[in-house]
């Protein structure tokens, strides 16, 4: 391996998790410890975690109509001033796209209970694309890594 | 880095219920989060009021285990309020809309004035 090639990896992290809701304390964590290493300000560290329970709660509640153990897999990439978040189940296909936005204007008795995970994943993130493709679902996300503010850092 | 498990304390002064929240509530523990508040609330409560500042992250998850116990705080006519909230957290209302439906105080103090009003 290349000395350009270690920089590189530098700036990846990738991981498995199981469709154990349990495990998204593990992957927050993760990210926790990668966007620490990269000085990524709270608040962006906070937005991909956020995004990433979201899209696992999802898959794990929703997506696999077995009881059997799956992987899933995270990517979390960073190239300059962009983070780019990758992950890919074998679980059944969602259509993000349908989900009605819910109404944040709602009173507190009209307010539905839940229909929040994937717009709120939209609200943080600057990108969001899913694919389906060969039998898995595919999320990409981006988001800029923004300034740190001093007690960040 | 060692993750943080849900913790949550009560005590009642004056039908005053009062909650400690500390850790991160998301998908594998909300649920729980949410029956701990039904158990710990009486009907004779006349407020509610949850001290955030130890909650270090919520999911939408946790975000709906709130709304739940908002709803059910409405209908029995207890008032409900949260204090002391980190900027990832009055994002993450703010962005769901719940700062609409919940009160949100900046303090204990704030939040204990609010209900004098």
């Amino acid at each position: 391996m290349s000395v350009s090639d270690d920089t590189r990896n530098d700036h990846l992290l990738h991981f498995t998790v199981v469709n154990d809701l349990r495990e998204i304390a593990v992957a927050a964590d993760r990210i926790d410890e990668f966007c620490s290493v990269h000085g990524i300000p709270t608040a962006t560290a906070y937005a991909v975690n956020l995004s990433v329970d979201e899209l696992l709660t999802n898959t794990i509640s929703y997506g696999y109509e077995d009881s059997e153990e799956h992987r899933i897999d995270l990517k979390i990439r960073r190239d300059g001033d962009v983070l780019t978040i990758e992950i890919t189940d074998d679980g059944i296909e969602f259509a993000p796209d349908s989900a009605k936005d819910p109404d944040t204007a709602a009173s507190i008795e009209d307010r539905p209970i839940g229909g929040l995970g994937i717009f709120l994943t939209r609200q943080m993130m600057d990108s969001f694309d899913y694919r389906r493709d060969g039998g898995r679902n595919i999320v990409t996300l981006t988001k800029k890594t923004g300034t740190a503010s001093p007690e960040n850092q | 880095m060692q993750t943080e498990i849900l913790k949550l304390k009560t005590e009642r002064e004056d039908d005053i219920l009062s909650a400690r929240v500390g850790g991160r509530i998301d998908g594998s523990n909300a649920a729980r989060f949410e029956e701990m508040l039904r158990s710990a609330i009486e009907e004779s409560d006349r407020a509610v009021i949850m001290d955030f500042e130890q909650l270090l992250y919520i999911s939408s998850a946790g975000l709906r285990a709130v709304l739940v116990t908002a709803k059910s705080l409405w209908k029995q006519g207890t008032t409900f309020a949260l204090y002391s909230l980190s900027d990832q957290l009055r994002g993450a209302f703010a962005s769901s809309g719940f700062d609409r439906v919940v009160r949100i105080h900046g303090s204990r103090r704030e939040a204990l004035d609010s209900l004098e009003e």
